[in-house]
């Protein structure tokens, strides 16, 4: 029943990640090779964005706009869909604001208008002058197979567009950060998808969760770059409530037949 | 050409506690529901949209989702929930979807366990990150139907519902699931109150929007869930339109090109003509902005002949469940129409027409429309420049 058919699969034209330390393609060979847990704090400069945005640009934009800026061909950037999926996005700028109000300080608009979760895709919006459809999701551990998910629901109603996907979080802040068990890492990690061009063809489905999955040790789609690389031919998600099973479909030829 | 059936609705908001208590209130006009209060932002009056009916208590073995939201979610799925079930019996757990929209999850909970923490130095007991994140909401409404399909929550600030039931089309056409339950819920908070406040967004009186006399939006909170099928008949989401703006973070685009392009797309996708669409939802949050660039988009798209009004200024702006309230709105319509007589919501406002927008054709008394083929729209525009527009249809 939930076998791959054509239209759940997504070809991977690009990718790029970004994480302290592992912040150039010889250093992410370097991770894939000797795979260990990401650092929690660090964010890259993103000198590429104009200086008047980048200020407002706090570490986790900074940080997931490098993974696009980097994934993403400059002259693609204002025409790619985009999906940003996040955790915890930029929750923690809410704190910060929830503390404000309880102390009676006054709350800046400007941070107000910041706290969204779609934060990054406005701002990306903006920096790549980006008019295309764009979604932020989120869906606790399940965060980057939802978005994958949701970047083949926008390839399925714009078939000739490509979907920039970014994933990324910074560690919560420490109000609330001993309420989960998930690691905590700084990062981000992009993906350049279509329905046609040269690259591997990724097609995903969902399975029962299986009994007590263990704690995945760096964020699942660094999981998925090291896949890329191996020639295994699935790559299996579990999460809490079910285990997105990600397969490798035998790649088309020009006539695009298989 | 694909099936995107919404075959059931259950909604909360100021108007009541389902679509059968809120329909004959909406087409009535009835602002009874946006209440007065100057108690919580010193030095400034408040007009909200609160729900005060009683809500529905979340089950003690799903406790750490236990927050207003999902109190409200479970409120607006109440009614629906015997069609539901017996959907997920029919397709199995496993095939039944779930794409949810928030602004503000569980944030007034976390506010209650911020105080607490001043107060004694530690968080309320009980309280979970899963009522703040905004995953959370999804997963609450899986664990609490039972289903495992593939589950996440959108939130693109005032766009989020919208965007729910435009993922929810897309997921019964890719075959991932058979089923979907597709909706929106936000929560009044501090956090918006005083955000809004802060962006000198919020009117001291009831929204008047389109007005000369507009001075702002009031918020307000919701719940609207639809149960999601790829059959044909009914009422059937038929065509979705987005676009981002490129333009600030709080405010549109003032030529409205982002809202133009999202509208020409919704129409064209329902494969439908511009003169099909037989009454327009605007976003309409009566600020000076939104109005002005909205109008003057709407009158290029449809003209200025299609009714049209905004249905803030009886609930509020329910901001993440802004889409899918508003999508409903137009569903009990759709769901009202009888021979070929399609009701319409009333415009509820001043009558004061602003001469720098667009005039186009406010709906001012409950009144019908004739049309051989209801068609509707509904527009949602986000923080971000995120806008997402709708258009649904009934079939005979």
């Amino acid at each position: 029943m939930s076998g791959a058919q054509p239209s759940t699969s997504a070809v991977v034209l690009r990718s790029a990640a970004w994480s302290p330390g592992i912040e150039t393609t010889e250093e992410l060979d370097a991770w894939t090779a000797a795979p260990h847990a990401l650092q929690q704090e660090g964010h890259p400069d993103a000198k590429f964005l104009p200086a008047m945005l980048r200020r407002r640009c706090k570490p986790l934009t900074r940080i997931m706009l490098t993974a696009a800026y980097a994934c993403c061909p400059q002259e693609e950037l204002s025409q790619v869909r985009t999906v940003f999926t996040s955790r915890h996005g930029s929750i923690n700028e809410s704190i910060g604001l929830l503390h404000a109000i309880a102390d009676s300080q006054r709350v800046s608009a400007a941070t107000f208008s910041h706290t969204v979760h779609n934060a990054q895709a406005g701002l990306f919006s903006i920096a790549a002058s980006n008019r295309q459809a764009s979604s932020s999701i989120a869906a606790s551990e399940d965060s980057f197979p939802a978005g994958f998910l949701e970047a083949l629901t926008h390839l399925h109603r714009a078939p000739d567009d490509k979907v920039l996907l970014v994933t990324g979080d910074v560690p919560l802040a420490p109000t609330f950060a001993s309420l989960i068990a998930e690691p905590q890492a700084s990062y981000a990690v992009a993906l350049l998808l279509g329905t046609t061009g040269h690259g591997p063809r990724v097609s995903l489905d969902i399975e029962p969760p299986a009994p007590a999955a263990e704690q995945p040790q760096w964020p699942a789609a660094f999981d998925f770059l090291r896949w890329l690389e191996t020639d295994q031919p699935d790559l299996r998600i579990p999460t809490p409530a079910r285990i997105w099973r990600l397969r490798r479909l035998a790649t088309l030829t020009a006539t695009g037949e298989a | 050409m694909s099936r995107c059936r919404l075959r059931a609705l259950g909604m909360v908001n100021c108007l009541g506690a389902t679509a059968g208590e809120v329909a004959p209130r909406l087409f009535a006009g009835d602002q009874s529901g946006l209440a007065r209060r100057d108690d919580i932002v010193p030095d400034r009056v408040l007009h909200l949209g609160e729900v005060r009916s009683p809500l529905p208590p979340i089950d003690e073995s799903l406790a750490r989702f236990a927050c207003r939201n999902n109190q409200l979610t479970l409120a607006a799925l109440r009614s629906i929930e015997p069609s539901v079930r017996s959907v997920i019996e029919e397709v199995g757990p496993q095939r039944v979807g779930v794409v949810f929209g928030t602004s503000t999850s569980g944030v007034s909970d976390a506010e209650e366990a911020l105080r607490h923490e001043r107060a004694t130095g530690t968080l309320k007991a009980g309280f979970a990150y899963e009522q703040l994140e905004f995953g959370g909401g999804a997963a609450f409404l899986a664990s609490h139907l039972g289903v495992s399909g593939p589950c996440y929550t959108i939130s693109t600030a005032c766009s989020s519902g919208a965007r729910a039931l435009a993922s929810a089309r897309s997921m019964l056409d890719l075959g991932i699931c058979d089923a979907v339950i597709a909706g929106a819920t936000d929560t009044l908070c501090n956090l918006t109150i005083f955000g809004f406040s802060a962006l000198q967004a919020i009117s001291q009186e009831i929204t008047n929007p389109c007005s000369a006399n507009r001075d702002g939006l009031n918020l307000g909170e919701a719940s609207a869930l639809f149960l999601v099928t790829r059959e044909s008949g009914g009422i059937q989401l038929l065509g979705v339109g987005e676009s981002s703006e490129a333009h600030h973070m709080s405010a549109p685009d003032p030529t409205g090109g982002g809202a133009e392009s999202a509208m020409r797309e919704a129409i064209a996708d329902a494969d439908v003509r511009p003169s099909d669409i037989a009454y327009l939802n605007l976003h309409g949050t009566g600020t000076p902005l939104n109005d002005t660039m909205e109008c003057d988009a709407v009158a290029r798209v449809v003209g200025t002949d299609t009714p049209c009004s905004s249905s803030k200024p009886m609930v509020g702006h329910t901001l993440g469940a802004a889409g899918a309230t508003e999508a409903g709105f137009c569903w009990l319509a759709l769901d009202a129409a009888t021979d070929g007589e399609l009701p319409l919501i009333p415009h509820r406002w001043d009558g004061v027409r602003d001469p720098e927008m667009a005039a186009v054709n406010l709906v001012a008394e409950p009144a019908t429309v004739t049309t051989s083929r209801p068609i509707v729209a509904t527009n949602s525009f986000g923080f971000g420049g995120n806008n997402c527009v709708l258009v649904m249809g009934r079939e005979s």
